[in-house]
């Protein structure tokens, strides 16, 4: 009970501080705090990517179906708040469902192969569900051309009381509050995951079936399980960008970048925690963006030199680079020496 | 009534069979060891019956139930425990962790989690010690330990022990076999695998020799003791 105490209190706190980064930012960097809150934003949907990734991770399984997820979350909200005119605010919720439902639909299926079998299968699906989309008569999904989807925020200008970046502020502090609340949810997820008793049953699934199995474990259901959460907060993120971005389209909502994105940004942070992808998201996003600024072509190139030599020389991610270090310290500190002992002289 | 029955059981691994017909049966209370070379299935039986392994023929019951395709998640809700060779464990987790991983997933034996825990920790105060360490830290014989405990968490009524004394001391074997002798006088059939022959099979009141898959030889411990091949074979003498 106490543990779910401090947890609880840490999130909400990590909640209240999130809620005045905006202000905090506007006040300090004035009109500099918009893109700076672009640049969160831009953080929180890698973490959110991330971490969601991370938990199928648990079990061993190497999904590349998050594009999907993303897409089918988009979608779904784009084409009920079109056709079926749900309000904006139910739709974001009905894409996570939509996509843990699709998750609990192929899974089954897919859920039976391992290792880089179970990733084709799943870059497949992506595929494949992209495909679906585009044909679908251009009256229900909009064909190549994608859906319009309405923004969530239209902060309305007053002259006279605001500067015209404040628009643009407004704009991004609302939506970065919504992603901030995304990124909490998923977080609470890995927590749940990794504070529960989900949790050895994840790690023996993952490290051996077997043992898992005479443990009482059943593998297909964690595995399962650990999918549909794992595309539940995808699915919402893909809602939140449609209205963010303002439409949505085949090839660029199914793209895989994201599936990329999902996997690389675990990889480099440190797998199996909460951690380590979240740190993996904010340092990616910073060296993308410094490197975007400097270099004007091809900051992609040095972009990719730069992840080639993480996973060289960071088999364990950052979060493992941070445990070597630590131990390395430790070790170089002497240990602490007795007093001597000096005699009295007599 | 027997605890558990195999009937002219066959099985093996893609095209190659390991078991032939092996029929053989442990009465409820018993301590039955299964002796046998490297390669003559011992391994491979303990995983036809506690699931992980399909049966290609024959039929195994296991405490008064038919356990042919259960899934093993069943089998272990039924009453059978099994320790896997060579231990794995949850080495980044502690003592405590491993232990109550073996009842998490099990509705009725994580009701009684707390006081079997305490039970285990009686048969092995080495564990109790220790209770708070990674498991990656203690040593093999108490690993081997550790790996009987969690077994135990599951509340079994027959327990399947596959090599518990590999990579041990014989004096630290006998702590092990000591304890397995303890468990078994609780009440809980236990079926040991073994390829040290001498110690296992004095604990023996029902043993059976395993060769190239198929039972060869069965008795009391003592009688295969007594036996001259089974020395010459197993005991080199």
């Amino acid at each position: 009970m106490r543990r779910i105490a401090t947890i609880a209190a840490g999130l909400l706190v990590a909640a209240v501080a999130l809620y005045f980064v905006p202000q905090l930012l506007h006040s300090l960097f004035a009109q500099s705090s918009v893109s700076y809150l672009s640049l969160l934003t831009n953080i929180i949907t890698l973490g959110v990517l991330a971490l969601s990734w991370d938990i199928l991770a648990r079990t061993g399984q190497l999904s590349l179906a998050h594009a999907a997820f993303y897409g089918a979350g988009g979608y779904a909200t784009a084409m009920l708040v079109r056709h079926a005119e749900v309000p904006l605010w139910m739709g974001i919720p009905l894409g996570g469902i939509v996509a843990g439902l699709l998750a609990l639909l192929i899974g089954p299926v897919t859920l039976r192969l391992h290792g880089i079998y179970f990733a084709i299968a799943t870059l497949s699906f992506t595929e494949v569900l992209r495909a679906v989309v585009q044909q679908l008569p251009s009256n229900i999904a909009g064909g190549a051309p994608g859906l319009n989807i309405p923004a969530l925020f239209r902060p309305t200008f007053v002259a006279g009381e605001m500067e015209r970046w404040e628009i643009a502020f407004q704009r991004n502090e609302s939506y970065f509050l919504v992603y901030a609340g995304l990124l909490l949810f998923t977080i609470l997820l890995s927590i749940f995951v990794q504070k529960t008793r989900l949790r050895f049953a994840f790690t023996s699934v993952r490290t051996n079936q077997e043992v898992a199995s005479v443990m009482g474990v059943r593998p297909a259901r964690t595995k399962l399980l650990a999918f549909i959460l794992s595309s539940v907060p995808v699915g919402l993120l893909g809602a939140v960008e449609a209205h963010r971005l303002g439409s949505v389209n085949p090839f660029e909502t199914f793209g895989v970048g994201t599936t990329v994105l999902a996997l690389v940004t675990p990889i480099f942070g440190g797998l199996y925690t909460t951690a380590g992808p979240l740190i993996g998201a904010t340092v990616l996003s910073g060296i993308e963006e410094v490197l975007r600024r400097n270099i004007s072509d091809g900051y992609l190139i040095v972009y990719g030199v730069v992840l080639v030599v993480a996973v060289l020389f960071m088999p364990r991610g950052l979060l493992g680079l941070i445990d070597r270090l630590r131990t390395r310290t430790r070790r170089a500190q002497p240990p602490a020496a007795p007093a001597p002992q000096v005699k009295e002289a007599p | 009534m027997n605890a558990l029955e195999l009937d002219s059981l066959s099985t093996g691994y893609g095209k190659i069979q390991i078991l032939w017909d092996v029929s053989l049966a442990v009465p409820e209370g018993a301590f039955a060891t299964i002796i046998g070379a490297n390669g003559a299935g011992k391994t491979t039986l303990l995983r036809a019956i506690s699931g992980l392994l399909p049966t290609w023929s024959g039929s195994v019951r296991g405490l008064g139930s038919p356990l042919t395709r259960r899934s093993p998640a069943r089998i272990v809700r039924g009453g059978v425990g099994h320790v896997p060779e060579g231990r794995q464990l949850f080495p980044a987790m502690t003592v405590k962790e491993n232990l109550d991983s073996g009842a998490d997933y099990l509705p009725q034996a994580k009701q009684l989690a707390r006081e079997t825990r305490e039970h285990v920790y009686e048969l092995f105060p080495r564990l109790a010690e220790r209770s708070d360490q990674l498991a990656g830290t203690l040593s093999g014989g108490e690993q081997q330990m550790l790996a009987i405990g969690r077994a135990l968490m599951s509340k079994p009524r027959l327990l399947l022990v596959d090599e518990p004394s590999l990579g041990l001391s014989p004096a630290l074997t006998k702590t092990v076999f000591r304890a397995l002798a303890q468990i078994n006088r609780e009440g809980v059939t236990v079926v040991l695998v073994e390829q040290n022959v001498r110690q296992s099979l004095k604990l023996a009141n029902i043993a059976f020799v395993l060769e190239t898959g198929k039972v060869t030889a069965q008795g009391t411990g003592a009688e295969l003791l007594a036996n001259d091949s089974i020395r010459r074979a197993y005991l080199a003498i």
